[in-house]
């Protein structure tokens, strides 16, 4: 077991293609935290965000063999549930969100530096009051620590206009966070 | 945490065992990809068609043009432009379904194809490649063929244009 938690995503996924099912479990105790952060900083409601992010890892599975694993398998995986979360929010457009206090479980060391996890906090409490085009990827920077690459592969956007968003976005956090 | 994510694993690993959800096969994938480039043939063939006959139409005057009009419309190749949008449509449904690709903006690579389609077939209609085609390339035998089957007379070095071609 512990072999196979050396395995990258994408070797693992080979794997779960190739017959050993069973595998599949470890991808989703990698990414499930991940995702529900992810998912509930664009729908803001914990409720759904859970669903959003069973659905998009059953969808995962069912669409695994159309993955390239020459490509990232976060990229896909947090594109699928960018989808599903973007198909929610239209479904539920209207509704008001009710996010109550969420403990996420945190797979980082809890003395890793103090100072990114201020940030993330920051960020996490400033990013509800971004419109959804600027806090997405502002989050997935952050929080999800992905490179401008990785956000420009799962949002389906050009780096360059992942570098303005992220730009405007800190602007808007500093405008909008210092007046809170 | 909800009860529900802690459950996540359980209830997914639940439904691969039961056989609820199973992966779809490989097959499923490259017939979207087959389908896809199916779609951008004939529309590719169905561009040289039509960009020829609104040429021809735009180029039809004296007493025989309505009647050569109708000819070209009763003759024209209906197949190809249904082929073209079903194999379209199709093909990026299914693509759409599994998302597999990165940085894709269907909405353009639409739009896009569509405009290279038709200033493509503007072009090749205007150097006179169809009429290369014809004689030469791999439209020849099929090109022959639908000719034959509707009696228009093919290209013998009149000059560029399937639709001067026509007209002669």
């Amino acid at each position: 077991m512990s072999e196979t938690l050396k395995l990258t995503d994408e070797e693992i996924v080979e794997k779960v293609r190739s017959n050993d099912r069973d595998l599949y479990a470890v991808i989703i105790e990698r990414y499930k935290n991940k995702l529900l952060r992810y998912a509930t900083n664009l729908v803001h409601d914990n409720d759904k965000a859970s669903h959003i992010v069973q659905d998009s890892l059953v969808k995962a599975y069912i669409n695994l063999n159309g993955f390239n694993t020459k490509k990232k398998f976060s990229s896909w995986v947090y594109r699928i549930v960018h989808n599903e979360s973007m198909n929610a929010l239209k479904k539920y457009k209207g509704e008001v969100p009710m996010l109550e206090d969420f403990d996420f479980e945190s797979e980082q060391d809890i003395t890793k530096e103090f100072e990114q996890k201020e940030t993330a906090i920051y960020v996490e409490k400033c990013l509800k009051s971004i419109p959804l085009i600027y806090s997405e990827p502002l989050s997935l920077y952050y929080l999800d620590e992905k490179s401008y690459e990785e956000i420009s592969d799962i949002l389906r956007i050009p780096m360059g206009t992942v570098a303005i968003r992220m730009s405007r976005a800190k602007k808007l956090m500093k405008h909008i966070c210092q007046k809170n | 945490m909800s009860k529900e994510l802690k459950n996540i694993t359980d209830n997914i690993m639940d439904q691969i065992h039961d056989e609820k959800i199973k992966m779809r096969p490989k097959a499923y994938f490259i017939l979207g990809s087959i389908l896809t480039f199916v779609g951008l043939v004939s529309s590719v063939v169905v561009s040289v068609f039509l960009v020829g006959l609104i040429r021809f139409s735009l180029r039809s005057h004296g007493p025989m043009a309505s009647y050569r009009l109708d000819q070209i419309l009763s003759s024209f190749p209906w197949w190809a432009p249904v082929l073209a949008i079903v194999g379209l449509v199709l093909g990026i449904w299914l693509l759409r379904k599994y998302d597999f690709s990165f940085k894709v903006n269907f909405k353009v690579v639409i739009v896009g194809f569509i405009l290279a389609v038709i200033v493509g077939g503007w072009i090749i209609d205007s150097v006179g490649l169809n009429d290369v085609l014809i004689r030469r390339g791999p439209m020849q035998g099929i090109m022959r063929q639908y000719m034959q089957d509707n009696n228009i007379q093919g290209g013998q070095g009149n000059g560029p244009g399937w639709g001067r071609n026509l007209r002669n």
